[in-house]
């Protein structure tokens, strides 16, 4: 696979005093569905315009398929960019809109048959005559959708593409989008502040804070091995618990108890990352806490999610998040408020974060 | 329910005041206008006489004597001529400037639409009378030009119909700018990034995209310079020449020096029916349009 199919190289860019981005780097390969993650201030949508040709970076390039596109206008770059408000036309109705930027190059009878292919692509043949007030806000996601696939861009920019959707909506069109990108192989590359929704469409994934990417993997790598702290908080739930060496093994002061870690370390203290789900939660009567890797608390609270249940455990000084899957369909099997139970896990599932 | 009785006649309190400050003048005017002129104090005698039985003494001469000699017609044209050029130039100075008020940051913009109203604290006359000051031959423009050789004696900058445009266009300028800007403020930057994404430079953006979505604004912003401009006496009077007769300046002359009530009455009749209908008539095919296109 060609990696270099879109390289970022070097980018900076401040507004005033206000640094934005500081020397980003990044290398998006042919036909890749890839995520940009932060919160809002992360520095993500103005990456994602300096792409799109919207922003001028004060240094480094931008290079699409080889080449050097930093100093080309919006409408000189083989791209497109769908906006998060869609900035579909109001003056226009739903075809004029999907035609907008085929009219000039293309006869009457091309521009028909092309609107009639995308808007068949995107199930939207009947809205063809519809004025944008007349969309609800799926139809009118597909309508900016389809304005910019109309043009066949190399590269597609998408600022925040389900955002305006109700959450229902959401995982529907994020499916639509997964299979349509693979369909197409058009290079994706797409900005959201929603975790779930990074991890459920990119193939790879960067994490940005400040201006600075912290980590840019697949989701899953992401998930399991983050790096950083911030990265571990950042995606998903994360139990953080901070222990030292003590002798042969490790110590934890918040939970009181001895961790074993299949793995050395460079440091004498460190934090480390412990998934939720990577526990299991049993009855007190069924057996004694071991001497490692495990312990008894007592559920704090605990809400019932129907695929899975969430505890809060609390032990000594920390409370640890549980989530625990729903196996049978008996509810007596969920632990009552109240109750003393005892968490154990895996030496695999311990992750250590070195910095 | 008291509530809304008040509410009632607070909301029809500017029709009242429409009614008993436009439409009775106006029919006072239209009275005038059909009735017959005379020497006396007032210049016309009364429609309704009841010397000898009840009489109606009215006439249309008045009408008449208007569209027929071409000094009224002709004077009317030049005015709607010169609303036209006006109209036109205000909104080639205007639109710019409104666009680029409306997207600039905050402070700048309030800064510059203060900038736009400021003139309105001084008065009218005083500014057209320092027009008047700056153009004159031994004026400030003349002795710049002078000095710098570029002329070697005094143009004649004033009393002419471009000086009449030009203090036309400056005086009416902030009239186009602010129901423009009220426009454009709204205006969807996105739409603009949006056309150029999509392949259209920065003339066809204006075309296809900026141009259309500003119609409801150069709309509002032509007709508040249009209306008033072909009634405008005051400009062409002090800036003007003998080159050009406006309708507003044959109006004044009618009532004030011919002393023809009736006839500067008529005058005024039809100026405003001959400038309404066509307005009205507008409005409403340009509302069915904006409604069918959702503007």
């Amino acid at each position: 696979m060609d990696n270099n199919f879109l390289v970022i190289e070097n980018i900076s860019k401040s507004f005033g005093d206000n640094k934005v981005l500081e020397n980003i780097n990044l290398n998006i390969s042919k036909s890749e569905f890839f995520g940009l993650l932060g919160s809002s201030g992360s520095g993500k949508t103005t990456l994602l315009r300096i792409l799109g040709g919207f922003e001028k970076p004060d240094t480094g390039r931008v290079i699409l398929n080889g080449t050097d596109i930093t100093n080309l206008e919006p409408f000189e770059r083989p791209l497109n960019y769908m906006f998060q408000s869609y900035a579909l036309f109001p003056h226009l109705n739903v075809f004029n809109n999907l035609a907008f930027g085929i009219k000039e190059n293309f006869t009457q009878k091309e521009i028909e048959i092309n609107v009639r292919n995308i808007a068949e692509l995107l199930s939207i043949e009947h809205l063809l005559n519809r004025r944008i007030k007349q969309l609800s806000g799926g139809e009118q996601q597909r309508v900016a959708l389809g304005r910019c696939l109309i043009k066949k861009p190399k590269l597609l920019l998408l600022d925040e593409p389900l955002a305006a959707l109700d959450k229902k909506l959401r995982s529907k069109t994020q499916l639509e989008l997964t299979t349509l990108q693979k369909k197409l192989k058009i290079t994706f590359v797409f900005v959201t502040h929603d975790q779930e929704e990074a991890m459920s469409l990119s193939d790879r994934m960067a994490i940005m804070k400040n201006g600075l990417i912290l980590e840019c993997s697949s989701p899953e790598e992401i998930y399991e091995n983050p790096k950083s702290l911030y990265t571990a908080n950042f995606i998903g739930i994360a139990n953080i618990i901070e222990i030292y060496k003590k002798d042969e093994n490790f110590y934890s002061d918040d939970l009181g108890i001895n961790l074993k870690l299949n793995k050395e370390l460079k440091n004498t203290k460190t934090n480390i990352l412990l998934r939720p789900e990577k526990i299991k939660i049993q009855s007190i009567n069924n057996l004694k806490t071991s001497s490692f890797n495990s312990f008894s608390g007592e559920i704090l609270e605990k809400s019932y999610l129907g695929s899975f249940t969430r505890y809060e455990i609390k032990i000594k000084n920390m409370i640890i998040s549980v989530l625990d899957q729903n196996f049978n369909s008996n509810s007596n099997y969920n632990f009552p408020k109240g109750e003393k139970v005892i968490c154990s896990w895996e030496s695999e599932s311990i992750k250590v974060l070195e910095d | 329910m008291k509530n809304k009785l008040f509410e009632k006649y607070f909301v029809f309190s500017p029709y009242f005041w429409l009614v008993l400050f436009f439409f009775i003048p106006l029919a006072i005017i239209f009275k005038i206008s059909i009735s017959v002129s005379e020497w006396g104090m007032p210049p016309y005698q009364d429609i309704f006489l009841f010397d000898n039985g009840f009489k109606i003494n009215t006439t249309f001469e008045n009408y008449v004597y208007i569209f027929t000699d071409y000094y009224y017609i002709g004077s009317f044209v030049n005015s709607l001529i010169l609303a036209l050029i006006s109209t036109f130039f205000c909104l080639l100075i205007g639109f710019p400037l409104a666009f680029y008020i409306a997207t600039s940051n905050i402070r700048l913009r309030n800064i510059l639409l203060v900038l736009v109203v400021v003139p309105f604290w001084s008065s009218f006359l005083l500014r057209v009378y320092a027009w008047k000051i700056i153009l004159q031959n031994n004026g400030i423009l003349n002795v710049i030009l002078l000095n710098l050789g570029i002329t070697s004696e005094p143009l004649q900058l004033l009393y002419n119909q471009y000086a009449v445009i030009m203090g036309i266009v400056y005086t009416y300028l902030p009239l186009m700018i602010l129901p423009l800007y009220g426009y454009l403020n709204k205006f969807d930057l996105n739409l603009i990034e949006a056309s150029k994404d999509l392949g259209l430079n920065r003339i066809k953006t204006f075309f296809k995209v900026i141009l259309p979505l500003s119609v409801p604004g150069i709309v509002a912003g032509s007709l508040l310079v249009f209306i008033p401009v072909v009634g405008e006496f005051i400009i062409p009077e002090m800036l003007g020449g003998s080159d050009r007769l406006y309708y507003g300046k044959i109006l004044w002359e009618e009532f004030f020096v011919n002393r023809n009530w009736p006839g500067a009455s008529a005058l005024a009749f039809s100026g405003i029916i001959i400038l309404v209908l066509p307005i009205v008539i507008f409005q409403i095919l340009y509302s069915r349009w904006s409604q069918k296109n959702e503007i």
